[in-house]
């Protein structure tokens, strides 16, 4: 309860100045803010807290599990390193998300053309996507060497077979009225599967992207691990190495970042492209 | 000039493979429809009356017999967007705006302007009519004539239709901001959009409220009437007795296993039909011989399941 008075207080405060009607407004926004916000910082900052007294209390050694406070440190000491190779590993990433998704969406037009091209191509994408790709990165620097390849193999191959399956399925998920609609129209094949087919798979399209979009961060990370001479799997790689766990720690900080960024972006995304379907709706609406 | 047969059913069978035993949709279905009429089909569920439509509009292939519409097979029709479609679930894009949702039909499988031509013979005849039919049903017209001031012969303006069925103001709405009543009216504005020869309707007021569903009865009357009475023949399939009665020229009463023409029943109500209509004796005269007839028709079936769908009977 005083909590809320004081969030109530503070909003009064910032919005003294302005207008009555955007001092109401801003107060409203700063307060909902706070409401979805907030839970989610205090539960962070309690498990950061339990961590640094646990490391404190127990006497561990930095170099098993640092503090908090020491990841930090070591974070700020040199921000643009970790920033600069984070975008190295997001490149990589990025790259492979684009050629995996590219790829994916090719192959699931032809098999939504007919049954003999799903049933040739499918066992093909499950043997790919069975494959543990970890196993085989360690090849990858003798095929592609080091650098930006690696990275985009491994990430597109991880991305590859849920966007397949989920546009496969959203091509075929097609209103059968709308369908015979388009017919009663003439409508040519190419017509239906970009004014119908394209649309309705947007939304299966969309939940394949959010599982996904964390899954290429991973597959640049292991990529990095074996073959990569920047990024922050290199650094987390190296710092091991060298018992050097502020850094490797503050490392795998810059990832969750990363990963906060691209989930934060997506659903954005999501909200902007799929205003017209259920799932982005508003429950008050 | 409206007597000549413009859709001709002939000897129709309908026959579906089902694993255990073929069932038969529709067994040597005959009907002959005139140009600019109205017909209703009535039945009850399981009749084959959505197969026939989908017969007629050419989006299935009967077993036997033929379709033609004005001498043609529908797939002709098609290609010259010659049939409007309603169905029962309004079916508009859901990405798509009530303007853009509209268009569609104009959009897809486009051919160079000029391609396609006067296809059929009637249609310069019917153009005085079409207009002054918008003059006609639309007091506040003002430049609205429907033919299009985009110079196209064959289409009707969006923009216009999107007016005529009352949501000038939700043009730029999308579906999932439309009661259903107004998706369906934004249906019927698509249907019309291209100037159908042919509109077939398939229960499109069935998923609606009773308010609304009565309403939306004059609404069609309105729009038809306004812009293509006497140029466009309306097949319109209904479960309820006094929306076939309400709308139509003429009622076909089906049977089902196998789909049959029980009844032929012209109604003969001047138009434009008023609201009142529904109380006068002739109007409850059809109701009950309709009733009588779907009764004795199908023994087996409920009448009061056909009675149900509309309340009660006034």
């Amino acid at each position: 309860m005083t909590g809320a008075v004081q969030e109530h207080d503070a909003a009064a405060l910032v919005a003294a100045p302005a207008e009555p009607s955007t001092s109401s407004r801003n107060a409203r926004w700063l307060r909902e803010l706070a409401a979805t916000v907030l839970p989610g910082v205090i539960a962070i900052a309690l498990v950061l807290g339990i961590w640094e007294a646990w490391v404190e209390i127990k006497d561990v050694k930095p170099y098993i599990v640092p503090a908090p406070t020491r990841v930090a440190e070591r974070f700020a000491d040199d921000p643009w390193f970790f920033i600069h190779e984070g975008l190295k590993t997001l490149e990589g990433a990025m790259f492979g998300f684009a050629v995996g998704a590219f790829v994916a969406f090719g192959l699931a037009t032809i098999m939504a053309q007919a049954r003999a091209f799903e049933r040739s191509i499918f066992p093909l994408a499950i043997l790919v996507k069975v494959t543990p790709i970890v196993a085989i990165a360690p090849l990858l620097t003798i095929w592609f060497g080091f650098g930006l390849m690696p990275k985009v193999f491994i990430a597109a191959l991880i991305v590859f077979f849920p966007i397949m399956v989920n546009a496969l399925v959203g091509f075929r998920s097609v209103n059968p009225n709308a369908l015979a609609l388009m017919q009663s129209l003439a409508a040519g094949r190419t017509e239906v599967f970009w004014r119908l087919r394209a649309p309705s798979a947007l939304p299966y399209l969309f939940a394949a992207f959010r599982v996904s979009i964390p899954m290429s961060v991973i597959g640049a990370v292991v990529a990095e691990w074996f073959s990569g001479d920047r990024g922050l799997g290199s650094v987390i790689y190296v710092a091991n190495n060298n018992l050097d766990m502020a850094t490797a720690f503050a490392g795998v900080f810059t990832l969750a970042m990363i990963g906060v960024i691209l989930f934060v972006a997506t659903s954005w995304l999501e909200r902007r492209v799929l205003f017209w379907h259920e799932s982005t709706m508003d429950v008050r609406g | 000039m409206s007597n000549d047969a413009h859709i001709v059913i002939e000897g129709v069978d309908m026959v579906y493979a089902a694993s255990s035993r073929p069932l038969t949709a529709l067994s040597s279905f005959d009907l002959t429809l005139r140009r600019g009429e109205f017909v209703s089909i009535i039945g009850p569920s399981g009749c084959g009356k959505s197969t026939l439509l989908r017969i007629v509009g050419g989006l299935q292939s009967p077993t036997r017999g033929r379709v033609l519409i004005d001498g043609r097979p529908p797939r002709e029709a098609q290609r010259e967007k010659q049939i409007g479609f309603v169905f029962q679930d309004p079916t508009l894009l859901p990405w798509r705006n009530v303007i853009e949702n509209v268009r569609l039909p104009l959009q897809v499988n486009k051919r160079p302007r000029g391609a396609a031509g006067r296809p059929f013979s009637a249609r310069p005849e019917h153009r005085p009519e079409l207009v002054e039919g918008v003059l006609v049903g639309r007091a506040d017209a003002d430049d609205t004539s429907l033919g299009g001031r985009r110079g196209s012969p064959r289409t009707a303006d969006p923009d216009a239709l999107v007016d005529l069925v009352g949501l000038e103001p939700f043009r730029r709405y999308y579906p999932h901001q439309l009661s259903g009543g107004m998706q369906q009216r934004v249906a019927i504005a698509r249907s019309l959009v291209t100037s159908p020869q042919l509109l077939l309707m398939d229960e499109p007021f069935g998923a609606l409220d009773e308010i609304t569903r009565t309403s939306m009865r004059f609404e069609l009357l309105r729009v038809w009437r306004s812009t293509a009475e006497g140029a466009c023949t309306v097949i319109f399939v209904t479960h309820s007795i006094a929306e076939a009665v309400l709308l139509a020229d003429r009622v076909i009463v089906m049977t089902p296993q196998p789909g049959r023409i029980a009844a032929d029943i012209a109604i003969d109500l001047p138009r434009p039909r008023p609201e009142e209509i529904e109380l006068e004796p002739r109007f409850l005269e059809y109701t009950k011989r309709l009733r009588d007839l779907l009764r004795q028709g199908a023994p087996s079936v409920r009448p009061e399941l056909v009675e149900g769908r509309e309340g009660s009977v006034r």
